[in-house]
């Protein structure tokens, strides 16, 4: 009976084991859903995020492209993005060759500091190195803060047509080409295996003889410690010396030797390299938030806010951008949606008054709702141990040009 | 062993080891002792392989990890310090117990050849990396050289002076010779590199941005710019230092034995 019983545990645990797996989802992401909803809301703002083209073959090249803004309303507990960030791509590891990065022109190789409340424009050249389909995610890593994941876009990679294997070419300042898939590879195995050769050697040398563990224990436990050096014989002392002064002429030779090869050598390099804002036109649109709740049964945010249009022409609420979450006012109908562009709701945003006439102060209720909300867990703002929100207003003048300006403060949940 | 040692052994014991000693005239005996000694290698090849890539990993993970990462001040102290502090006590047990000085070679030739199995299949056919971003370095040299110095001196006290000074200081030459090539300068877009940085800035890893290197950077106090020299000449203090240190830790875990026989 016992038997039969732990039989059918087994049989449980291996079924219930069997569905975990049949059930797992695709791992696709980089955590853009991980993060606390109010620090997502109030880090950096990613918009115009571009990513072309999103069919390609090994070889050929990717750009990512788009614009952020560093927010003012930065969480005081986290380390600052005014000390240290550094511009990176979300890809699953070495599957594209980062070619190039530049914000605002600025080579970034290396590390920076982005000022709070400031506009950069970033562009990642990378080229496709292994097959597959990959989301593709800008990435800022803040240095002692963690990672801020944009929206992430698909990009199929598929075989090219040549079997030849991936070549990554450079041109190094003495002149010489090289391949560094391939790079000096020769040079590390050779090496490699002189010294596994010397170490097996010297291996081999003490452990095969007649008498090894047991019985030398029982030789230094008979004789005493004080004379325990007597089991070691003159042929110890002279294959030690010759191990001993092989191995320091060996390290020496392989010194001189690649100093004469590799005459121009530099230490690795890195500090830090500043990028000046782009200027950005600005709206004269005064905003004062006057209150923010959030829906939770809704999955909505609720702003109400005064409204000052110092414009000399109308000026109309086209956007709420937060969290990476694009909520269109489709009264308006402004707003480029890129090919491939994930976390948009084209019709999440309704406002109260879509057109502010020059020189008007109006209260405006902006409501941005979606099961985006939902879908990248931005309901868990009420586990939030800050309740405060930010996030980027769009609106266009007659012109149709664009503005942005940034709004944040507390935010009070309703729950019924 | 001292003559109080001595009177410590019972009259019974003393007739035990006698008899042990005759043993190993007996051809029986010998055949049987050479099958411990190989369940012996085989105990200590499993530990050591799986305690060193464990405790490397974690104690000096990235500096090996990467190219980029091997640098001129930082690298050469923590991968002496990491390697030395495993060493010692397998060392002092080994030369107390059967004077078998092969600790240093056994543990480097070990972590080499986990390494590049490591390096393979989790970093080159796992994850895509180019082996000429993450081949491993070679410590095996200095393992050899640990091990010869306490051969030639019969001293752990001299040998951690001698060996445990050249394995500290000897990091960077030893690595020279495959390492150079990644250290030659390339152009790109207007920023000098070297071959390594570049392969770090191409070869992307999501969570290890550029700032979390832990490499060299400009003082005001490194002197005259000699920075190889200088940190070969500190690393070889530590090595000393830290080998020492941790012969003293296997004295003490041998111990021991005392407490084991009273358990017993």
């Amino acid at each position: 009976m016992n038997k039969l019983l732990a039989k059918k545990k087994w049989f449980g645990a291996l079924l219930a084991s069997m569905m975990l797996v049949m059930m797992a989802g695709e791992a696709s992401a980089h955590g853009e859903r991980a993060q606390l909803a109010s620090m997502r809301m109030r880090t950096v703002h990613w918009f115009d995020t571009k990513v072309e083209p999103l069919n390609v073959k090994v070889g050929d090249i990717v750009t990512v492209t788009g614009k952020l803004v560093t927010s003012e309303w930065w969480p005081n507990q986290l380390a600052s993005i005014e000390d240290t960030v550094f511009l990176n791509i979300g890809v699953p590891g070495p599957a594209f060759l980062r070619l190039d990065s530049e914000v605002n022109g600025v080579p970034m190789m290396r590390s920076t500091a982005f000022p709070f409340g400031k506009v950069y424009e970033y562009k990642t050249v990378i080229r496709a190195r292994v097959a597959g389909r990959y989301h593709v995610h800008p990435i800022l890593n803040v240095k002692d803060a963690g990672a801020l994941v944009d929206k992430g876009t698909w990009v199929e990679v598929a075989e090219n047509d040549s079997a030849a294997p991936f070549v990554n070419e450079y041109t190094t300042m003495p002149g010489d080409t090289i391949n560094l898939e391939t790079y000096a590879l020769g040079g590390v195995y050779t090496w490699h295996l002189i010294w596994i050769a010397m170490g097996v050697a010297y291996i081999v040398f003490w452990l095969v003889r007649k008498e090894l563990f047991i019985p030398r224990f029982i030789r230094i436990r008979s004789v005493g410690n004080d004379r325990a050096n007597e089991l070691m014989t003159k042929r110890d002392f002279v294959g030690g010396s010759i191990f001993f002064t092989l191995t320091l002429a060996i390290i020496l030779g392989g010194y001189l030797w690649a100093e004469n090869k590799y005459p121009i050598t530099i230490p690795l390099q890195t500090g830090k390299v500043e990028v000046p804002p782009i200027d950005v036109p600005t709206g004269d649109l005064e905003i004062v938030v006057d209150s923010a709740t959030y829906k939770l049964a809704g999955r909505s945010l609720t702003m109400n806010l005064t409204l000052t249009n110092n414009n000399k022409s109308p000026i109309r609420l086209a956007e709420f951008l937060t969290a990476n979450i694009r909520f269109m006012n489709p009264e308006v109908n402004e707003g480029e949606i890129y090919e491939g562009e994930e976390m948009v709701a084209k019709a999440g945003l309704t406002a109260s008054v879509n057109t502010i006439a020059p020189g008007k102060t109006v209260k405006v209720e902006l409501v941005a709702s979606d099961a985006l909300w939902e879908q990248y867990r931005m309901t868990g703002m009420i586990n939030d141990p800050d309740s405060r929100f930010a996030g980027l207003i769009f609106y266009y003048d007659d012109n149709g040009e664009r503005y942005f300006q940034e709004v944040g403060g507390s935010i009070l949940p309703e729950f019924f | 062993m001292s003559e109080t040692q001595t009177a410590e052994i019972t009259e019974v014991e003393a007739k035990a080891r006698l008899l042990d000693l005759k043993s190993l005239d007996n051809p029986k005996a010998m055949k049987l002792y050479r099958r411990f000694d190989g369940i012996i290698i085989l105990v200590l090849f499993l530990f050591i392989v799986l305690g060193i890539q464990i405790h490397f990993t974690l104690t000096a993970g990235d500096w090996d990890y990467w190219i980029d990462w091997r640098d001129r001040r930082w690298w050469p102290l923590v991968a002496p310090f990491s390697l030395l502090l495993f060493i010692a006590p397998f060392q002092y047990g080994l030369w107390a117990r059967v004077r078998l000085p092969v600790a240093g070679t056994a543990v480097t030739l070990l972590l080499c050849l986990v390494s590049w199995v490591s390096r393979y299949f989790n970093f080159y056919e796992f994850t895509h990396f180019p082996m000429s971003f993450v081949f491993p370095s070679t410590y095996i040299a200095l393992g050899i050289l640990l091990d010869c110095s306490l051969v030639v001196t019969r001293s752990l006290l001299v040998s951690s002076v001698i060996g445990g000074g050249l394995f500290g200081a000897l990091v960077y030459p030893l690595n020279w010779a495959f390492m150079a090539p990644y250290k030659v300068p390339v152009e790109l877009h207007g920023m000098l590199m070297s071959v390594a940085d570049l392969m770090g800035y191409q070869y992307v890893r999501t969570t290890t941005p550029e700032y979390l290197r832990i490499i060299e950077e400009s003082t005001l106090r490194t002197f005259g710019g000699s920075v190889t020299p200088l940190t070969a000449v500190f690393s070889g203090l530590c090595g000393m230092v830290i080998y020492m240190i941790f012969l003293w830790v296997g004295s003490r875990v041998n111990a021991m034995e005392k407490f084991t026989k009273r358990i017993v």
